[in-house]
């Protein structure tokens, strides 16, 4: 070995001594960057016996990304269903604060309280058949009901039509970051060809993927040549060598009769009934599953009981002879109803639900009908309850009481009780909607915690710890000495040669 | 190395979700210590809310119930007061009676007792709890018994007068009334004038009553009857006899009918007082049916509201403990944020 191969391997050293601190210098610079993975500096021999940086190697840690995008869908999808049912379960705010007092229930705004308060109008009504005040009171009680279930039927609509909206912001953001994902892609897989360093690259291309696994739940697989394709977690190819084309159109305001559009990739459904492969989570699928099954269960569940209140009031014919005139709708009814529907027409009538004009004393009505009858029509007297005009006449309030407390039927597609009293129903539904809003938050709460037990899993894998970074720094501080000896060492040994000479 | 490794972004946040979890806590904490309730009830109970919810209705229901059996009841004893001084004034009526026969002038005494009492007795017919008249049955909204004294002379006077022309041939005013035998005044008093106090007489120019009494809803499904109404016999005999003394009392019967008048008048007096007696333990039953039925809800409520504390309320105990337990954590969080931070190689290396 020659003095001047002694600088040669200096000199390597002193080349790889750069990149080691150059790759630490990035590192640290990195530290506090999300979704950054470290990086470190391969060492190496030359064939000249000196050093050399091999590569950089980027601690990327597949199987932790992988989970912490499907903990992000999870918790995207469970956080969006979790939202609009903290949305509806408003309409029934008044479980939500409780009030042991007595008289409470009449700042209650569900349908529920406002059928209670209603019963007990109806009550003290049946108590003092002949006070005016009475009567109007059980008046203005049931067109609370009426507004009650209307103001829950909107909040079912406002909620799925954001949902909808939301949708269609979603499925915006997934275009976009799809285009994105696209060059960086393409510039990851012309950097592998080319052998520069694409670290960065693929960090900003792992923490795209996350963002689409906000919206979409999605898996990946990375070929042979770098390029990365992601597949929903239904297996619908969502980038594969081109970007698909997630395609959705928003509907406007849902009404109740209204389903919404399915979330098509490349024309395939992904969401909805129409759906083979549909997807399990990220916020799109929370969205849907809202839009289509939640909240239209809890429209289904107001319907039924709007329906059974219709038919609780009607009044029949009560001529002596048999006149065999037809049932109309009393008490509740539909603007212009002949008749009330039959059980399965009900979708949407928690919307049109009022109080007959004809009891309404400030629409020029007789709140004192619902007492003896002809609410459905007060000229034919064959709808009259209390024949004789007394003022103290009980007989047809003492039914409507034993009426409200009647099992009545319901449909199984609300999915409670088919056989129940319209007041147990209500509470039924207010069971459902805060037990749906219990597990929802329950649910959201655990996946957020998954959610950041994974990140700081895949973070403490790839992250950067600045110490371990300094320690580094240390060793390549005192090589940096070693080297820098070594070269003034030689060059003293070189100079005592030459003055030797 | 990578398998012992901590990111440094992770170590210094790590206490954070733990940081910002006690702080939402420790509000929820501080609106269940100051309310004594749970926070967000609907979340607590999930979809136990129902129960909840049917428990307070329950509970509401029968205070509503509580508070109609309030004017029922209110109703009922003005009901019975006037019925006891109906009884009263009927007993003094009927014992002066015995003593007045005998008396000269005996016959002014008669009309003016037969008058007074029938004037209070269309008075205490006619009156009314909250508005409504107590004795109307189901009318709750006209005057249960008409002015027999009203000007000009009513319906009920006419057809009295009109009983005596046609049964005599003379009126009451006329002189031949001191010819009328007693046979004679007892058949018209048990024929044509009794006649004028049943139906359908009573119901024409008499009482504008219904006959069917109303009816309420005094426990969760308990209805019944809560009035009477001057339809029933004791009103009707206790103005037969009072009218008899009104009208025929002082127009100068000889002795032996001014007898027969007074001691038929004396029999349905004493008669009315048995038959209202009997309605007022009617009446008194159903108080007593609402006495009961209020004791009743009362105590079923006492039991609801337990159970409503059960499922609101809040421990304050483990309210306090949890407190304490959460701002030491908090304490502990805050402290170790900042230790951590000091634990940074690059605080000790040489500058």
């Amino acid at each position: 070995m020659t003095l001047s191969s002694a600088f040669n391997i200096i000199d390597t050293s002193f080349s790889a001594i750069a990149k080691q601190s150059s790759t630490i210098a990035t590192n640290i610079a990195n530290a506090n960057t999300p979704s950054y993975s470290r990086q470190v500096a391969n060492l190496g021999t030359t064939a000249y016996d000196g050093v050399t940086v091999y590569s950089v190697i980027r601690e990327a840690n597949v199987a932790l990304a992988a989970q912490l995008n499907s903990t992000t869908a999870d918790s995207a999808a469970q956080t969006a269903i979790s939202n609009g049912l903290a949305t509806l379960a408003q309409t029934v705010s008044d479980s939500a604060t409780s009030t042991s007092t007595t008289g409470s229930l009449q700042n209650g705004a569900s349908p529920y309280a406002q059928l209670a308060n209603f019963s007990a109008a109806i009550a003290t009504f049946e108590a003092q058949p002949e006070s005016d005040s009475a009567a109007q009171a059980a008046v203005a009680a049931a067109q609370s009901v009426a507004s009650s279930l209307d103001a829950g039927a909107r909040t079912v609509t406002q909620v799925r039509t954001q949902a909808d909206q939301q949708i269609a912001g979603a499925v915006g953001t997934v275009n976009s970051l799809l285009n994105q994902f696209t060059s960086v892609n393409s510039s990851v897989m012309s950097g592998l060809a080319s052998g520069s360093d694409v670290g960065s690259l693929q960090d900003q291309r792992d923490s795209l993927v996350t963002q689409i696994a906000q919206q979409i739940g999605v898996t990946t697989t990375v070929n042979t040549n770098g390029s990365m394709s992601i597949f929903t977690d239904s297996g619908v190819p969502l980038f594969e060598s081109a970007p698909s084309q997630l395609t959705f159109t928003a509907s406007g305001t849902l009404g109740p009769n209204q389903s919404g559009n399915a979330v098509s990739v490349n024309g395939t459904p992904i969401t909805g009934p129409s759906s083979n492969m549909p997807i399990q989570s990220g916020a799109i699928a929370g969205l849907a599953q809202l839009r289509d099954s939640i909240a239209p269960q809890y429209q289904a569940q107001l319907d039924q009981i709007a329906g059974n209140l219709m038919t609780a009031f009607q009044e029949t014919d009560q001529s002596t002879t048999a006149t065999g005139l037809p049932t109309l709708p009393g008490l509740f009814t539909t603007p212009g109803a002949a008749s009330t529907p039959s059980s399965p027409n009900w979708t949407g009538l928690a919307n049109a639900l009022v109080v007959n004009p004809s009891v309404d004393p400030t629409q020029g009505g007789n709140a004192f009908l619902i007492r003896d009858g002809g609410v459905s029509d007060a000229s034919n007297l064959n709808y009259t309850y209390n024949a004789t005009g007394d003022a103290g006449y009980t007989g047809r309030l003492q039914q409507l009481v034993s009426t409200l407390q009647a099992p009545m039927g319901f449909s199984t597609n609300a999915g409670l009780a088919t056989t129940d009293s319209i007041s147990a129903y209500a509470a039924s539904s207010v069971s459902w909607l805060q037990g749906a809003n219990e597990r929802a938050s329950g649910n959201a709460t655990y996946q957020s915690s998954l959610l950041s037990s994974a990140s700081s899993a895949l973070s403490n894998a790839t992250g950067v710890n600045l110490d371990t970074e300094l320690t580094n720094m240390l060793t390549i501080e005192s090589s940096y000495t070693a080297s820098a000896k070594l070269v003034t060492t030689v060059t003293s040994m070189l100079n005592s040669l030459v003055s030797a000479i | 190395m990578t398998i012992n490794n901590v990111s440094s972004a992770q170590l210094s946040t790590a206490l954070l979700p733990a940081v910002r979890r006690a702080q939402s806590q420790l509000s929820t904490l501080e609106t269940e210590s100051a309310m004594g309730q749970y926070a967000d009830l609907g979340l607590q109970l999930g979809p136990q809310s129902g129960y909840e919810l049917s428990l307070r209705t329950q509970d509401d229901l029968l205070q509503t119930l509580t508070n109609a059996n309030g004017i029922v009841a209110t109703n009922l004893s003005t009901a019975q007061t006037a019925l006891s001084s109906i009884v009263s004034s009927a007993q003094t009526a009927a014992q002066s009676l015995t003593q007045s026969s005998a008396t000269t002038g005996a016959g002014a005494i008669l009309q003016s007792l037969g008058q007074t009492n029938l004037q209070q007795l269309i008075s205490l017919a006619n009156t009314t709890a909250g508005g409504s008249y107590v004795f109307g049955g189901q009318n709750t909204q006209t005057a249960a018994l008409d002015d027999y004294y009203a000007q000009p002379s009513s319906t009920a006077k006419s057809a009295v007068d009109a009983a005596f022309q046609s049964y005599f041939g003379f009126s009451a005013a006329a002189s031949q009334v001191a010819s009328i035998t007693s046979t004679q005044m007892q058949g018209f008093l048990s024929g044509p004038f009794a006649a004028q106090f049943e139906s359908p007489n009573w119901g024409s120019y008499w009482s504008n009553a219904s006959s069917a009494n109303t009816s309420s809803q005094i426990g969760a499904d308990d209805v019944i009857e809560t009035s009477t109404n001057t339809n029933g016999a004791g009103f009707r005999q206790l103005a037969q006899g009072y009218a008899m003394l009104s009208e025929f009392g002082a127009i100068g019967l000889d002795s032996g009918a001014q007898q027969a008048l007074t001691s038929a008048a004396s029999s349905v007096i004493n008669q009315g007082v048995s038959s209202i007696t009997t309605t007022q333990s009617q009446l008194g039953l159903a108080q007593s049916k609402i006495t009961q039925a209020n004791s009743a809800m009362s105590s079923q409520m006492t039991l609801l509201q337990s159970e409503l504390d059960r499922t609101d309320n809040v421990d304050p105990a483990h309210i306090a403990t949890e407190l304490t337990t959460l701002s030491t954590q908090l304490e502990m969080a805050y402290q170790l944020t900042s230790q951590i931070h000091n634990l940074n190689l690059a605080q000790y290396l040489p500058s």
